[in-house]
């Protein structure tokens, strides 16, 4: 049995009163902090992220226990390759800091991520970034907000040649023929090059969750991205739905993904939906290669 | 005649936030009759309100300072304007156009003066993110006018090493010939694992936020070649009051003028003797691909 629209937006609302409450004041305060005592050791650094990442995931997964104690828990610290499953349960799906690097050098763009998939599809998303107190959330037929205003997607068109897109360098950078590295940088080069996409730009941000909502907003046109998580995607994608927009898998001719295909593709709303297709392919005869992961 | 450069600063803070920043604000996203500049910069987008912006800080200065010269992004004509040593304002209207456009929120006014070609004031205001940062010489920064307790932040941020540092990278309007494959080579040479190995790089498409970013403490650099001396004034200015530096994006460049083109900025570090900071910048200049050349 589905949940309804009505509990959808409860739910919400739960959500983004604990993320405004209990989560974002953390993130805020401890963002940037750790980089003078944890510089001499490197694992010391990991272990100090992972610290936070992990008192953050414990107070969520908590709330969500005690608020919805049916529902199923996949959060970011607690799941083994392999072994976690997104199942057609109602599910939560947590990424309790998405820009780690971000909070480590306190750029003000990490943020928390909180999903709900059911049927394995997102049906409700908050995102809050505390240092911008830039919240977004959505749930499925209730429509997108950051902060209590409703997004409105401008009416435009959409065009590769004329967009802005966002890209990340991401943490995987093995430089060898055919390796993600590789394909990234070409098609990078190829998306900016005046033979091959020649766009108005790239945007980099950090944070796969961001990035999704800045899409959603309709600032960036699309964000192509390979080595993210179904908890980076997840509460984006509900959101970037309810806009309009679409994520699609970002290998050619991917166009129908489950939350954890890790190579994702979302294109901005405020168009029809062939300049959407359109947009895809054009995007993907840039690319060099799949990614894999 | 001695300038009191504080009362500069305070004048750009008001002229920023009070008929500057609304204007950005209000026409950001809203311009989807854009004219695209040809040539080389097909990709830069210059904008009616540009230009708009650009007469309106002009005349505000001309009321006010009658004496200083001005060069602005709009008025500039190549090889005919020239920074001299008199007083100049060298002004951005819209710093970041693309961004403006596209409503990507780090489009900015930046205002800078220079007395003998050197950067001596800097206002930069993103009305997006309501963040004011503006400093002049030996007088600290400020953002939204509280004093920034630079020297706390840069205590905390540890020692500057190429791989342990956010880079600002932006690949700029100029996509093809020897610049553009110059850039592509060097971001790949800081990413990858077998050179700089960076943590990560950022691109804000705004030259003005990124030298901004890196006084308040957010990043440790920002490299690019292509931009203008009305790109990088202010922030110079406000960067020199943190401990920051800036050389050229070119190995070796150590000392350039403002209007050098290619640039290579820096945060500055706890250590007064700066040799962090010069081995940091040697560092980042081995991963360099090429040389940046502008006519």
């Amino acid at each position: 049995m589905a949940l309804t629209q009505q509990e959808l937006k409860s739910i919400e609302n739960n959500i983004v009163n604990l993320l405004k409450e209990q989560v974002g004041p953390i993130i805020k305060e401890q963002s940037g902090q750790y980089l003078t005592q944890s510089y001499d050791d490197k694992a010391n650094q990991v272990d100090l992220v992972t610290k936070s990442d992990k008192n953050i995931e414990f107070i969520i997964k908590g709330k969500l226990k005690e608020l919805y104690p049916t529902f199923s828990f996949i959060g970011e610290e607690e799941y083994v390759p392999g072994e976690t499953k997104i199942t057609n349960e109602p599910t939560f799906v947590v990424d309790p800091i998405d820009g780690t690097t971000n909070f480590i050098h306190g750029f003000p763009y990490s943020c928390c991520s909180i999903g709900l998939a059911e049927n394995g599809n997102p049906v409700m998303g908050a995102i809050f970034n505390p240092h911008l107190n830039q919240l977004f959330h959505a749930s499925k037929g209730n429509g997108a907000f950051v902060n209590d205003e409703p997004i409105d997607v401008a009416k435009r068109p959409l065009s590769l040649q004329k967009s802005v897109i966002g890209l990340e360098g991401g943490a995987d950078r093995v430089d060898s023929p055919g390796s993600n590295f590789d394909i990234k940088m070409s098609t990078y080069k190829n998306l900016l090059s005046d033979k091959g996409g020649f766009i108005h730009g790239f945007r980099s941000l950090g944070s796969a969750a961001m990035n999704i909502c800045y899409t959603a907003l309709g600032i960036f046109d699309g964000y192509w991205e390979g080595g993210c998580w179904a908890w980076d995607v997840c509460a984006g994608w509900c959101i970037l739905k309810e806009c309009g927009g679409r994520l699609i898998g970002g290998n050619k001719n991917d166009w129908d993904i489950g939350i954890d295909r890790r190579v994702y593709f979302a294109i901005r709303g405020g168009c029809t939906s062939d300049e959407q297709k359109k947009f895809a392919e054009d995007f993907w005869n840039q690319t060099t290669g799949d990614l894999k992961y | 005649m001695t300038i009191d450069l504080r009362y500069v600063e305070d004048y750009l803070c008001d002229l920023a936030l009070n008929k500057v920043g609304p204007i950005i604000k209000t026409k950001a996203g809203t311009q989807s009759e854009y004219d695209l500049k040809t040539g080389s910069r097909q990709v830069d987008i210059v904008t009616a309100i540009d230009k708009q912006v650009e007469k309106l800080i002009w005349d505000s200065l001309k009321d006010e300072f009658p004496n200083f010269k001005f060069v602005g992004e709009e008025g500039y004509i190549k090889d005919v304007t020239k920074i001299t040593n008199e007083p100049t304002f060298i002004v951005d209207p819209i710093d970041g156009t693309t961004n403006f456009v596209h409503d990507f929120p780090f489009s900015c006014t930046s205002m800078g003066l220079t007395i003998n070609k050197v950067p001596v004031v800097g206002v930069i205001f993103n009305p997006h993110l309501n963040l004011l940062i503006s400093s002049s010489k030996g007088n600290g920064v400020r953002v939204n006018g509280e004093e920034h307790d630079f020297k706390s932040k840069i205590q905390s941020m540890g020692p500057l090493i190429i791989n342990k540092s956010i880079v600002a990278l932006q690949p700029g309007s100029a996509r093809e010939g020897n610049n553009f494959k110059t850039k592509m080579k060097t971001y790949e040479n800081l990413l990858s694992a077998d050179g700089g190995f960076v943590h990560g790089f950022r691109n804000l498409g705004s030259s003005a936020m990124s030298l901004a970013y890196i006084a308040l403490g957010y990043l440790d650099s920002y490299w690019d070649g292509g931009c203008y001396s009305w790109d990088v004034c202010a922030g110079w200015c406000i960067l020199n009051e943190t401990g920051g530096r800036i050389v050229g994006a070119n190995p070796n460049e150590w000392d350039i003028p403002v209007d050098n083109r290619t640039y290579f900025a820096v945060r500055g570090t706890p250590d007064s003797t700066k040799k962090d900071q010069e081995k940091y910048i040697e560092d980042f200049w081995n991963n360099v691909g090429g040389v940046l050349k502008y006519d």
